[in-house]
């Protein structure tokens, strides 16, 4: 059985550096993550009251993907965003266009820059899968879709990445 | 022939069973094209998961002493509440108990009737006076 945590604290001290690491792979800027890991831990102190038995991982990554999705329609309405006004296709997942970039490149790292080059739904999937270390069915979960689309994703993911890399 | 690819990367992940781990497994052993994809998703997975884990930022997440503090204090005020509990107890015990050879409840009842057990009005100061047997 699941153990969950009790205390949003408990959460920010289990999952804080998971959340950081997940929002700045996404991201690639330290700031940005800072920010989101604030508003997940805020959004998690205000939903544990309300939590129902269940997949806790499940739970906590859905709020940490909608915060971030959240954020980035902020900064899409703000004059100066850094971020292209493309996020609803992220959410309406028809993306293939692989141009699509919504975050700036703020590292050098090869593997980082090529990760922020892919569209958003398959940089999730993969950073779910080999960044934060989720399941499949966790993944699925998170993100809403079937672990079919989440497998489809993580693939081709790792492909346009291994394309980038090349 | 049909190139079963979406399968590798969850083959890598341990994310694939059944039938179509067996399907994989099978037509890898026929197929150089595959096994090579294979190896170079393997590269590229390996490379993702060797990206370094970054230390979150002082001060996001509560300190552990935040959490240790009320806890101190909880402990202190439940403990400060059972030792007066306790000195509560002993004291009325100590009026309500008689020295040894003072008064029986006999003597009680003589004196104060059922009123010493039933009158809840009855303040246990009263008690005190058959303690004057002390002085005898």
């Amino acid at each position: 059985m699941e153990s969950i945590p009790l205390t949003w604290e408990e959460v920010a001290r289990v999952y804080g550096r998971k959340i950081y690491n997940f929002a700045y792979r996404l991201t690639g800027n330290p700031d940005d993550a800072h920010d989101l890991v604030q508003e997940v831990l805020l959004r998690v102190r205000r939903g544990l009251a309300s939590y129902q038995p269940g997949s806790f991982e499940g739970w906590l990554w859905r709020i940490t993907r909608n915060a971030f999705l959240d954020d980035v329609r902020r900064r899409q309405r703000r004059p100066t965003s850094p971020i292209p006004d493309e996020v609803d296709r992220w959410n309406l997942a028809s993306s293939d266009s692989a141009d699509v970039e919504y975050a700036r490149v703020s590292i050098g790292d090869d593997i980082q820059k090529a990760l922020l080059e892919l569209p958003m739904e398959f940089r999730e999937a993969v950073v779910l899968c080999d960044i934060v270390g989720l399941s499949y069915e966790e993944i699925a979960q998170a993100v809403a879709v079937p672990i079919g689309t989440v497998r489809s994703r993580i693939h081709r993911g790792r492909k346009m990445l291994k394309d980038r890399l090349a | 022939m049909t190139h079963p690819s979406e399968l590798i990367s969850a083959f890598l992940d341990g994310e694939l069973h059944g039938s179509e781990l067996a399907q994989l497994i099978d037509h890898l052993s026929g197929c150089g094209k595959c096994s090579a994809d294979m190896e170079q998703m393997q590269r590229v997975r390996s490379a993702i998961r060797s990206l370094p884990v970054l230390e979150l930022p002082r001060g996001i997440v509560p300190e552990a002493d935040t959490e240790v503090v009320p806890l101190r204090r909880n402990k202190g005020l439940w403990a400060g509440v059972a030792a007066a509990v306790v000195i509560a107890v002993i004291a009325v015990a100590a009026l309500v108990t008689p020295p040894p050879g003072a008064v029986s409840l006999d003597d009680l009842n003589s004196r104060f009737g059922a009123r010493a057990s039933l009158d809840p009005a009855f303040s246990p100061a009263k008690v005190v006076i058959p303690a004057g047997v002390a002085d005898e």
